[in-house]
């Protein structure tokens, strides 16, 4: 699914889109920790298990910048489908740079929840 | 023509237009890029089933212009290659490429020039004094309104009527320290910047 060009949003869509951005590279990592997969199935990961539906063409240079800062590695691995796939996986520098992330995730994601439970009751 | 081979030449015009605009990078990177593009179009646009036109201009629209997806990658690229360097050069091509991008591109930017025009100002001054050292150097004197005024001067016009010297001879280390020292704290301030930047969660669209 393609983004809405940021100055046709209004000011919430692009709030969520920037809520959604900063989440991706968390979220391809946290893809990638039950093992080695390709840009289609990162993508397909991030949209069944998580509902991050983000812009295609974000997803691969960030994978490319992901694997120059030695987060990830990747390889390439002959397919069925007649060519070679580039597959991606963590590396321990990955692994190390996830649980931190996912820690801090924890944290900020408990006391957001904990300042706007009012609001849920307001409804 | 068949319907497959539309789809197979949508998908290479798409992938050459991406070639071209990735000419900044190196050959090998390239062609990774366009083979892990090819890859997916043609995943994606089969999906279990045939390659069709229709699906490849859905897949090919969900990735973006061929223009937008070489930017995002060219822009890191330079950031990446801003982060080693310590050319002023490159770090500035680098840095305009991030002010096109964001205001925080933009200050950095600002306070880079500033900072090599200075350390470069320093430099040609005391380089200069060797040439003019009647005229070059750094010169106090009162203006048309009796305020100490302090001017660098490069000596391709007089001194200031009535200006003193204040540095002299001396100009010529300081200056080079000087000049130096700013050149190299503008290349550490900017490379800081971009490794701040890189570290950050997603690089903005350009």
């Amino acid at each position: 699914m393609k983004e809405t060009p940021a100055h046709d949003q209004q000011p919430a869509d692009k709030w969520e889109v920037q809520l959604r951005k900063g989440c991706l590279e968390l979220a391809i990592l946290a893809a990638l920790w039950g093992g080695k997969l390709y840009g289609l199935e990162i993508l397909r990961r991030l949209e069944s298990d998580s509902e991050l539906i983000v812009s295609e063409g974000t997803v691969y240079p960030l994978l490319s910048r992901l694997k120059a800062l030695g987060l990830v590695r990747s390889e390439w691995v002959e397919s069925d489908a007649g060519h070679p796939r580039k597959y991606y996986a963590l590396t321990p520098a990955g692994k190390q740079r996830a649980v931190e992330m996912a820690g801090m995730w924890a944290r900020f994601s408990s006391s957001m929840s904990r300042l706007l439970a009012p609001l849920g009751k307001g409804k | 023509m068949t319907t497959a081979s539309d789809a197979q030449q949508k998908i290479e015009e798409y992938l050459t237009r991406l070639r071209g605009r990735l000419s900044g990078l190196n050959h090998d990177d390239v062609r990774e890029i366009v083979e892990e593009l090819r890859g997916h179009i043609v995943d994606k646009a089969a999906g279990g089933g045939e390659v069709t036109v229709a699906r490849v201009d859905a897949t090919l629209a969900a990735l973006g212009s061929p223009e937008e997806l070489a930017s995002e990658y060219l822009t890191d690229n330079l950031l990446a290659r801003a982060e080693v360097s310590r050319s002023p050069l490159r770090i500035l091509e680098s840095l305009f490429r991030w002010a096109s991008l964001s205001v925080a591109g933009f200050f950095v930017l600002m306070g880079s020039v500033v900072g090599y025009f200075l350390g470069g100002a320093f430099m040609w001054c005391a380089v200069l004094k060797v040439v003019h050292p009647q005229s070059a150097g750094l010169w106090a004197y009162r203006d048309s309104t009796g305020d100490l005024a302090i001017s660098l001067r490069m000596g391709f016009e007089g001194a200031p009527a009535g200006a003193r010297d204040v540095l002299g001879w001396w100009v010529v280390p300081i200056g080079l320290l000087a000049g130096c020292g700013l050149v190299i704290l503008t290349t550490r301030f900017a490379v800081w910047c971009v490794r701040q930047y890189r570290r950050s969660p997603v690089l903005p669209n350009g």
